[in-house]
């Protein structure tokens, strides 16, 4: 190859790179706030992909637009072009570059995997966990040492949260985005889940394993608070009297003003009967 | 349309190579069966249901017996029809006929008498889905290999070849492979 | 030699092609405008979707009939759309690219199409009955499949069952002629390492149909038995094992995606050279990745399946053999780069959609390595990132290369030229409306919004409009493409026997070919894609066919 077509290539290939790094470093913002430790590890392994795919886009789309737009047939030129049918060295390394970049890819996600270690380990005590239960449609968490349901998950910031995972009819889904944390609950089973909470604030749990008619609306919320707080609460929610909490799917389902028509649908279970009434959401 | 003549392309050797390519692809379903009856079986603590301690093999042992002996039996047949001797084809077809019949005869007094049923927890669903899959296939069996007697008897019939007979017994032996390992599973694995 | 007269069909008689034909030609016809009708029953009910989510409401449609929608949706564009029409269209063209009269088996092939009809029937009919069609989306996962608030036999899901039952059958029938034809009925001189990429492709691809539809066929069975009689395979109430069923279903419906993929691979490697006019870059390890994506395919299942109770150790397995298959199509990927550079481009209207093809699959790739990566699937698995994802593979790779070899073949198979300019304005509308539907499916995903919901919060609005006014964009987009299929067919410039001068035994005989198709069988004597070269496709050229010109 020549020498200025060497440095034309690097050229164009530093100038990818830095257009590469730069959205990696985007990345970050496309996500919901990282509001556990397992966010930041994620969100880490997310923007290293991106890095390398926006490199690997770029080069290949930048190949064929340049074709496109200058190795064009002349008008009337029906002519072929030069009977080039291969190159054995350009074969094997683009198997082999790939092939080590995606072993450095796994290995890299094997560890981030293995620093997660979300699926129960067994060394804490059962009674600290968390009682999850899961039905269609609606979510409870049970706190057993204190004696209160809730219909909102509360968790103290900068602990280990240990959550028991059951479902009571079909295959739901455990997902808190902002934790970049999911597990499917499978009826039947008892799942040991765990994460770390690390910012304070309020928010969302969905269901993300399609569990029937009003799926998308079984959603709460989960709340990260100072321990001092998630204390005041546990203490007040256990002095308050058990009512039932408010749940979407319960009140579609026996609001039959609407005037959409459709077939028929499994009836939601009642809602839960929760010492600590949240506004509905 | 399509003409009938045939054609520098067109031979027997298509059909008997589209017929493996089925049954290999045939044996795949069992095998799925196989591997979920694994799975159920391990993955249980109490895997026979409440009452049954253990499943009778005495009429099932038989049954091997018989369906294992019918694979040879189908062979000689198949021996007798290529040295051209059509009698002692259609006697030795007929008695396979007879075994595989036997053998699904068999099933049914087995099923008959089991003190469990298809709806009884996994092991039920499991085992008459397994056998039953199996005798649908020895049915089946028999009934190809009462086609290929009534075309015996039509004058000419094997003069472009015997794959008819061919690929029904070919399919005799899939079927009696399959049950042996059936056996195994159900019968002999604690 | 033979004494076949050989008539040119008549393309003017359509009752031909509502008979039962044993044609390999009809029959790809019949699959090809069969799938398309299906295809635009799949789109609107994906209207409804995008309608729907317009808001953050559940507000145009009761959430029974948006599940129904998406259900629904998902069932046909696979079985009814995707599968037929790549069906159809290898059984238009591998008997002609291999030099054969016919398929194998003609009257299995006829049986295997007219199966189509039938199972579609049975799909719509289920919109009729009481409970309406299935509504636990097309993968039917157990307990929620097994629900049942009629409390009647014959339910929608059960119709869906017979009917993906009936569709497998189809497809092995339809496996056993392919896998039969291309392996004994090549022409003279045709070695495997002389057949077209699309051949390969075609092979590797039913290859997988073979060993991975009985897997869903026993998963089928054992939920059909959970439906009707009460079994309790996948009932987790009776000490079923509800997991057990998903392992059963993407054993096949993941080697699936690759049965879509392969054969639109081909369609790329068939089509590049043509406008180009270079031959194939790497010819031999494009054709071998097709076999090494097909092994390998059948050990990726459970990335599907990673947030599902699945152990730590399967999840790594799966993570790694995941990673792997991207090698062999990144092999493919840099082969077609490596065939355009430096040739002699023409940006005809098949060239365009394999291009925009291309590249939508590029990003579908990446994101798919993406994927692998287990830590980050956790957040994003069951979101819309996996919906764009998928979509950029299903409409952005398969559906513009499939309309990219409808255009590419059109005057072979017609007779006629098709008006380019509406073809370069149906590529236009889908490029832009492929992306726009389903580039903010993405950040959608990051965001946390799960997949299959009637309903979402009101921060995800942005990005949901978006989409769906590409959605609509795409419904537009197929009014071109329909006038010109029927406008093109019935008024279209007669076209000659190689409008493309590209290299091929299809392109040696005439547009439409003989019923026929060869008046003798082709002697091969050369590797295909030979452009720029001098070597002759085949020994006996003046022999190929009577000159009725």
């Amino acid at each position: 190859m020549k020498n200025s077509t060497i440095v034309k290539l690097s050229i164009i290939a530093l100038v990818l790179a830095a257009i590469s790094f730069w959205s990696g470093q985007q990345s970050y913002s496309w996500f919901p706030p990282q509001a556990s430790l397992e966010a930041k590890l994620i969100d880490g392994l997310f923007s290293f992909l991106v890095s390398l795919g926006t490199f690997i886009f770029l080069g290949v789309l930048g190949t064929l637009s340049y074709s496109v737009l200058f190795q064009r047939a002349a008008k009337y030129d029906y002519s072929d072009g030069p009977a080039i049918e291969g190159n054995n060295t350009l074969e094997i390394i683009w198997t082999v570059i790939p092939f080590i970049l995606v072993v450095w890819i796994a290995f890299y996600s094997y560890q981030v995997y293995s620093q997660m270690s979300i699926q129960g380990s067994k060394d804490h005590s059962d009674s600290e966990a968390i009682e999850v239960y899961s039905r269609q449609w609606a979510w409870e968490f049970r706190y057993p040492k204190n004696n209160v349901v809730s219909s909102e998950l509360h968790l103290p910031v900068n602990q280990r949260a240990f959550l028991k995972l059951q479902s009571e009819d079909v295959i739901h889904g455990f997902y808190v985005p902002a934790f970049r944390v999911k597990q499917d609950i499978i009826p039947g089973k008892t799942i040991d889940f765990e994460f770390t909470p690390i910012l304070e604030g309020k928010y969302r749990l969905r269901d993300s394993q399609y569990s029937g008619t009003y799926f998308a609306a079984m959603q709460s919320n989960v709340i990260v608070e100072s321990p001092e707080e998630y204390q005041r609460w546990l203490a007040s929610s256990a002095k308050a009297k058990r009512t039932p909490s408010y749940n979407q799917a319960y009140q579609e389902f026996n609001n039959k003003k609407s005037k959409l028509r459709g077939w028929r649908s499994i009836k939601p279970a009642e809602p839960p009967l929760v010492n600590n009434l949240s506004p509905g959401e | 349309m399509s003409s009938n003549v045939l054609h520098e392309q067109e031979n027997p050797g298509n059909s008997k190579f589209g017929f493996i390519v089925f049954l290999l692809s045939e044996s795949i379903i069992f095998l799925s069966f196989f591997v979920g009856y694994i799975v159920y079986k391990t993955n249980s603590q109490d895997w026979l249901p409440l009452g049954v301690t253990e499943l009778d093999t005495k009429g099932p042992f038989i049954n091997t017996l018989v369906l294992i002996s019918s694979s040879f039996v189908i062979y000689i047949a198949e021996r007798y029809l290529h040295a051209k001797n059509l009698w002692g084809f259609r006697i030795f077809w007929l008695l396979t006929m007879l075994m595989g019949i036997f053998f699904l005869y068999g099933q049914a007094v087995e099923w008959q008498g089991l003190p469990f049923s298809f709806t009884d927890g996994v092991f039920g669903g499991a085992f008459y889905l397994l056998t039953g899959f199996h005798g649908l296939h020895v049915l089946t069996g028999v009934l190809l290999q009462s086609i290929m007697l009534q075309r015996s008897f039509v004058a000419g019939n094997y003069d472009k070849g015997e794959y008819g007979v061919w690929a029904t017994s070919i399919f005799w032996h899939f079927v009696d492979v399959i049950w042996v390992i059936l056996y195994l599973l159900i019968y002999m694995w604690k | 030699m033979t004494n076949i007269t050989n008539v040119a069909i008549e393309p003017a008689n359509w009752r031909r092609y509502f008979s039962f034909s044993t044609d390999h030609k009809v029959i790809g016809i019949q699959y090809i405008v069969t799938s398309f009708f299906f295809f635009l029953v799949g789109g609107l009910l994906a209207m409804v979707v995008r309608g729907e989510l317009i808001t953050p409401e559940s507000d145009l449609v009761d959430r029974t009939v948006y599940n129904a929608m998406f259900t629904m949706h998902g069932t046909i564009m696979l079985f009814l759309w995707t599968f037929p029409v790549l069906a159809g269209l290898a059984n238009y063209l591998v008997p002609l690219m291999i030099g054969a009269r016919d398929m194998a088996f003609p009257r299995l092939n006829a049986v295997a199409f007219w199966l189509v009809p039938l199972l579609g029937t049975i799909m719509m009919l289920s919109f009729l009955v009481p409970g309406g069609p299935a509504q636990a989306g097309w993968w039917s996962y157990p307990p929620v499949s097994l629900q049942n608030p009629t409390g009647n036999l014959i339910t929608g899901q059960v119709l869906w069952v017979l009917a993906v039952a009936i569709s497998g059958v189809s497809s092995i029938m339809g496996a056993v002629n392919f896998v039969t034809t291309i392996f004994r009925m090549r022409a003279p001189g045709m070695t495997f390492f002389r057949m077209p990429v699309f051949v390969w492709t075609v092979l590797a691809a039913q290859i997988i149909q073979l060993f991975g539809l009985p897997a869903l066929t026993a998963g089928a069975v054992m939920l059909l038995f959970d439906l009707t009689v009460g079994t309790s395979f996948f009932d987790s109430a009776k000490g079923g094992d509800p997991v057990l069923f998903q392992h059963f279903f993407w054993f096949y419906s993941h080697p699936a995606v690759y049965v879509i993929i392969l054969p639109v691979f081909g369609v790329f490697s068939e089509i590049f050279p043509v406008y180009a006019r270079k031959p194939l870059f790497g010819y031999k390890f494009v054709a071998v990745s097709s076999i090494i994506i097909t092994i390998l395919s059948a050990f990726v299942w459970v990335h599907h399946m990673f947030a599902s109770g699945t152990p730590p150790w399967m999840r790594m397995v799966f993570m790694a053999s995941t990673m792997l298959i991207s090698v062999p199509t990144g092999v493919k990927v840099f082969a077609w780069v490596a065939t355009i550079w430096g040739g002699k481009l023409r940006l005809n209207t098949p060239m365009l959609f394999a291009l925009g093809a291309l590249v939508m699959f590029l990003f579908a790739g990446i994101t798919g390595i993406m994927l692998a990566a287990v830590p980050f699937d956790i957040h994003v698995n069951n979101t819309y990132f996996i919906v764009g994802h998928f979509h950029y593979v299903v409409y952005g790779a398969a559906v513009l290369g499939i309309y990219a070899a409808l255009y590419h073949w059109f005057p072979k198979i017609t007779g006629h030229m098709y008006y380019e300019g509406l073809g370069k304005l149906h590529f236009i509308l889908t490029f832009i409306g492929t992306n726009l539907t389903f580039f903010p499916m993405h950040p959608l995903g990051l965001e946390g919004m799960p997949r299959r919901v009637a309903s979402y919060d009101p921060e995800f609005t942005f990005w949901n409009v978006l989409a769906s006014i590409g959605a609509f964009l795409l419904g537009v987009s197929t009014v071109p493409f329909i006038l010109n299929m029927i406008g093109s067919w019935s008024q279209g410039e007669k076209a000659p026997k190689n409008p493309w001068r590209a290299i091929g035994l299809e392109w040696l005989i005439s547009s439409p070919p003989m019923i026929e198709n060869f008046e003798e069988l082709p002697i091969v004597t050369s590797e295909p894609y030979g452009y720029g070269g001098d070597h002759a496709l085949v020994a006996n050229l003046e022999h190929l066919e009577i000159d009725h010109e």
